[in-house]
């Protein structure tokens, strides 16, 4: 390891200046997605801003709130504690572990009184800025070695198992592949993966043993959902009348016979983008995923901009959960994986998700205003 | 969108020609920022003068070597990363499109596959005109035992009675240690008792498949219906006139019932029976033309389904059993048949300015007006006195002969067996004529009232009413000239419109209804008339230019109220009940409403003012003018 000695430096920005910063092109892709939303809400309870859309509307204003707030923080204080988080977030999946709510039959909130806490969803989060950290102290050359990578590892695997006994495949999926990506970037030798995954593949006759029963089923029925119509597979099946009902060019708003009459469950969370795709059809569809593209664009450019390895690495991590949400939930509603509980970000109701997402936003945008700042690889608090 | 990353990095060269102070590459932010130089040269096509690129100053070093190795590494892996991610995007666009513009999603086949399965049984379904089912069976097993097998009679009871814990084990214990070969101990065991009392392992005891009738629609059509035996025979209404044709073939036994009417006649009778404190009532409603049987109510009713569990007299059929004195309803036929006759016209009257005395009897009018009455004015007044002298002018042996033809002196030739035997006088003198004309001293069924009425408007042909769906309406014999329905069917029209006529309470508005009423004393237990035990009903037809139903209601002895001033007639109690079902039944049966003031509604069914007597004219006219008016 090398010292670093001084180095010329671009001048720290003033709290103005990088407020100025913002990316706002960002800032409206995010917002006309969040529209989006509030549109399909609006009309989930049948043209009224009760019970969803208002609240969604509110949510999304402190959200942006707090989007701001999370990217004019210094990336420095963000990279300090990043394990400090991590540790916290880890903390908070263990006690909900021992004293959580149950609900849906399944354990995954801590109730604060006024707010459901998600730990898992603090988690998606947390572990993004943790492996940050961790790579970006690694030079290439440790990267190469496996003792480095057993303390990341374990990182992942610690909450990825928390969670999946609560259980939540679906979250534990996307932190696994999240992380996954993170150490792909990072450099980790293409081999490994191919071991990890053929030691995946091998694991699977033991895990599904461990599935639940309601797991093991949406999985049986992802592979044939006409099996079971009325049952575990009458969801997709559903999902899949409605989107082909749309056609072309849908409906029309507040006129998706399918979703409205409540043949299509949980219309106003996961399956949002179901009701979008039956009174907008096919060309509405391809809108909401054109502006989901080049929102994924943005944090690709932004993270490839940036000048600090954890900067990138965040814009990454934050870049792919993002994705991830949004792949599995449209792949999900149109039945080409199983049926998990992952919603569409910006667009399903639910304040949890959207807390997490504006957040993340927040840090990509950090990755932007602080794209010129500099982190030294042994890190120490003057950078 | 690249744009703002590659001017930005332009807006910052100082960086980019930076001096490396410790000859060693340590800068990730470098790495980063070339990386970014990079890829947007790349997308310039200037890959390779960018790869050319040598780092700044001194010769190549290990450290160099591994800097150039992440340097390609991080960037293959970003722009793979990238990839993925946009393949798996465009693969999820593929699929939408597939699913949302290609695909034709279907429920799957086997739905349809579960319901198409036919159950054989050895009783057919009983079904509506529409095919909704009224009657089935069900597969079921019974339980028996064979005491001669049993090994402990006791053990045995009470190992069955925790199956089945409505049995006593006492009771059971004693019947299965009888000297005998065979015991019933339960009927219609569910599968899971079944299952059960199979699992208890007892030597001795069998089951029986049976089948026992299910009717899912309940009380509904109970006296339609009828029901079945402990052996699945029928015993009563159609399940017994049909028995052996449901034994005999699979294919369900179709009714003229639709059911949907049928719940709003049973409905709204029994709000009526309610509301006024009836003891029972019946209802129909009847198909003008093809005398199919609509909807057919007698109340109180049972549930076939347990029919033992309502009293015995729950079974009584009203509607096509009962015979009943009808009262003023009779009229109706009373006046088309002295104008078929041709003993008076519309424009003829009576005088009514007395009562009649004939022998002990003297016959008074509800509604007095004391004076001369025109013929349709004894129809909307319900003349008593009116319609006597109308009855004697056609004379004992015509009118009896018309009752003959209209068939209220025979049994319904109907397809369940429960039909009641009109009564009438053996001898039949003047004074029975000038009863009967207003509906006392003969008895018929609610169901013979209202196929007669059928038969005065569709023209004038007998109506036979019928249970089964018809495909054809059969033409019957004829009682009266087309002329004579048409007047009746203004009579009935004008009682409805009239502010001084009885059936206004049964108007509804655009079904251009048409109605009479009816309220006869009942015969007490000392054969006299008992003036508070009332029979009031209401008939009534629509639409009056062509009919298409008639809707009949009886009231036993309803009470009046407050809201009817303390009336029970059938005016008060029956009519308005009568348009309530009107009104629910004419959408179902797919009749437009018309605009009652239409030139042609009002032409159809205006009646000419008398000629004679003048000095009534006027205010007839007036009356007239004021009941289209108030339609």
């Amino acid at each position: 390891m090398r010292v670093r000695h001084g180095e010329l430096r671009a001048p720290e920005l003033t709290l103005g200046q990088k407020f100025w910063q913002v990316n706002w092109g960002l800032l409206l892709l995010v917002s006309a997605c969040a529209g989006v939303g509030l549109a399909m809400l609006f009309s989930a309870a049948n043209g009224d801003w009760d019970p969803w859309a208002s609240r969604h509307a509110v949510r999304f204003g402190m959200g942006v709130g707090i989007m701001l707030l999370v990217a004019l923080i210094d990336i420095r204080l963000w990279m300090r504690y990043a394990y400090l988080i991590y540790t916290i977030a880890l903390l908070l999946l263990l006690a909900v572990e021992v004293a959580g709510t149950i609900g849906m039959g399944a354990q995954r909130w801590i109730d604060l009184k006024f707010f459901q806490l998600q730990p898992s969803e603090v988690m998606k989060i947390a572990l993004v800025l943790a492996l940050a950290r961790y790579f970006h102290t690694l030079n290439f050359e440790d990267i190469g070695r496996v003792g480095y990578l057993l303390t990341p590892a374990l990182m992942v695997a610690a909450p990825v198992i928390l969670i999946l006994r609560q259980p939540d495949l679906g979250t534990a999926v996307m932190l696994a592949v999240g992380s996954a990506v993170l150490f792909f970037l990072a450099g980790v030798r293409l081999w490994k993966f191919i071991l990890v995954g053929l030691a995946a593949m091998g694991s699977v006759p033991i895990a599904w043993n461990f599935l639940h029963d309601y797991q093991k089923k949406r999985i049986l029925t992802f592979l044939d959902p006409e099996k079971d119509p009325l049952g575990s597979g009458y969801h997709i099946l559903q999902s899949k009348i409605a989107m082909g009902s749309g056609g072309m060019m849908g409906k029309g708003f507040i006129r998706g016979t399918q979703s409205h009459l409540n043949f299509l469950p949980e219309k106003q969370t996961d399956f949002i983008f179901t009701m979008l795709a039956e009174e907008f059809g096919l060309m509405g569809g391809l809108a909401l995923m054109a502006l989901y593209a080049l929102i994924m664009v943005y944090g690709f450019g932004i993270a490839v901009r940036a000048r600090s390895q954890f900067a990138r690495l965040v814009g990454m991590g934050v870049t792919t959960t993002f994705s991830l949400y949004v792949f599995i939930n449209i792949a999900m509603v149109m039945g080409v994986i199983p049926v998990v509980g992952v919603p569409l970000p910006l667009v399903s109701y639910g304040g949890t998700a959207m807390l997490t997402v504006m957040i993340g936003f927040g840090l990509l945008m950090n990755v932007y205003v602080h794209r010129d700042t500099r982190i030294g690889r042994r890190w120490s608090d003057h950078g | 969108m690249f744009g703002s990353f590659r001017t930005s990095r332009d807006a910052a060269p100082g960086h980019r020609r930076e001096p490396r102070l410790d000859g060693h590459f340590a800068d990730d932010g470098r790495t980063a920022r070339r990386h970014a130089a990079r890829r947007a040269g790349s997308e310039r096509g200037e890959t390779e003068e960018m790869r050319r690129e040598a780092p700044p100053s001194s010769g190549p070093t290990r450290a160099d070597g591994v800097f150039r190795q992440a340097i390609e590494t991080g960037r293959t892996r970003l722009l793979i990363t990238g990839a993925v991610m946009a393949l798996a995007f465009v693969a999820v666009s593929g699929r939408l499109v597939d699913v949302a513009a290609i695909a034709d999603p279907h429920e799957p086949r086997q739905l349809t596959a579960v319901r198409a399965q036919e159950v054989e049984t050895e009783r057919a379904a009983i079904v509506d005109r529409n095919g909704v089912l009224l009657a089935t069976s069900l597969g079921t097993v019974s339980l028996s035992a064979n005491p001669h097998k049993l090994l402990d009679p006791v053990e045995a009871a009470q190992k069955i009675a925790t199956v089945l814990p409505e049995l006593d084990p006492e009771r059971l214990a004693s019947r299965l240690s009888k000297e005998t070969g065979f015991v019933w101990i339960h009927r219609n065991l569910t599968p899971r008792q079944q299952e059960r009392v199979n699992r208890l392992g007892i030597p001795g005891v069998e089951f029986h498949k049976r089948e026992s009738r299910v009717y899912p629609q309940g009380r509904l059509l109970s006296h339609v219906l009828g029901y079945t035996d402990v052996d699945n025979k029928g015993i009563s209404g159609l399940e017994k006139s049909f028995d052996e044709r449901l034994r005999a073939r699979d294919e369900p036994l179709r009714l003229s019932i639709d059911v949907r009417m049928q719940h709003v006649l049973h409905e709204e009778l029994q709000g009526a029976i309610d509301q006024f404190s009836a003891i029972g009532g019946a209802g129909v409603v009847l198909d003008v033309k093809t005398g199919e049987v609509a909807a057919l109510v007698s109340l109180p009713d049972f549930d076939p389904n347990h029919p033992t569990a309502d009293p015995q007299e729950t079974r009584f059929n009203r509607a096509t059993l009962g015979v009943y004195e009808l009262g003023s309803t009779f009229k109706i036929f009373n006046t088309a048949m002295a104008l078929d006759a041709g003993t008076v016209s519309m424009a003829g009257g009576y005088d009514a300015s007395k009562p009649l005395r004939v022998a002990n009897y003297t016959i008074n009018d509800f509604h007095a007006e004391n004076r001369w009455l025109s013929v349709p004015e004894i129809f909307i007044h319900s003349s008593n006195i009116g319609s006597a002298k109308m009855a004697l002018e056609v004379g004992p042996a015509g009118q009896k002969a018309f009752m003959q033809r209209m068939g209220f002196l025979d049994r319904l030739d109907l397809e369940v067996g429960e039909t009641g035997t009109p009564q009438y006088p053996d001898i039949w003198r003047p004074i029975n004529t000038m009863t009967i004309s207003f509906g006392h001293g003969l008895s018929v069924t609610p169901l013979h009232l209202a196929s007669g009425v059928a038969s005065m408007l569709n023209g004038g042909t007998r109506v036979s009413p019928t249970l089964l769906k018809r495909d054809a309406a059969p033409v019957g014999a004829r009682v009266v000239s087309p002329d004579v329905s048409t007047a009746v069917r203004k009579l009935m029209r004008l009682n409805t419109i009239d502010p001084e006529g009885s059936g206004g309470n049964a108007n509804v508005p655009g079904y251009v209804v048409g109605g009479k009423t009816g309220t006869a004393e009942k015969i007490g237990a000392s054969g006299t008339y008992a003036r508070k035990a009332l029979i009031s009903s209401f008939v009534a037809a629509f639409p009056m230019t062509d009919p298409r139903y008639v809707v009949y209601a009886v009231l036993d002895e309803p009470k009046g109220t407050k809201e009817t001033l303390n009336y029970a007639t059938g005016g008060w109690v029956a009519a308005p009940m009568v348009g309530r079902v009107i009104e629910r039944i004419a959408p179902i049966a797919g009749i437009t409403p018309v605009d009652p003031q239409d030139p042609s509604v009002r032409l159809a069914l205006a009646i000419q003012p008398p000629m004679q007597e003048q000095k009534h004219l006027a205010s007839f006219e007036t009356r007239m003018a004021s009941a289209i008016q108030t339609d």
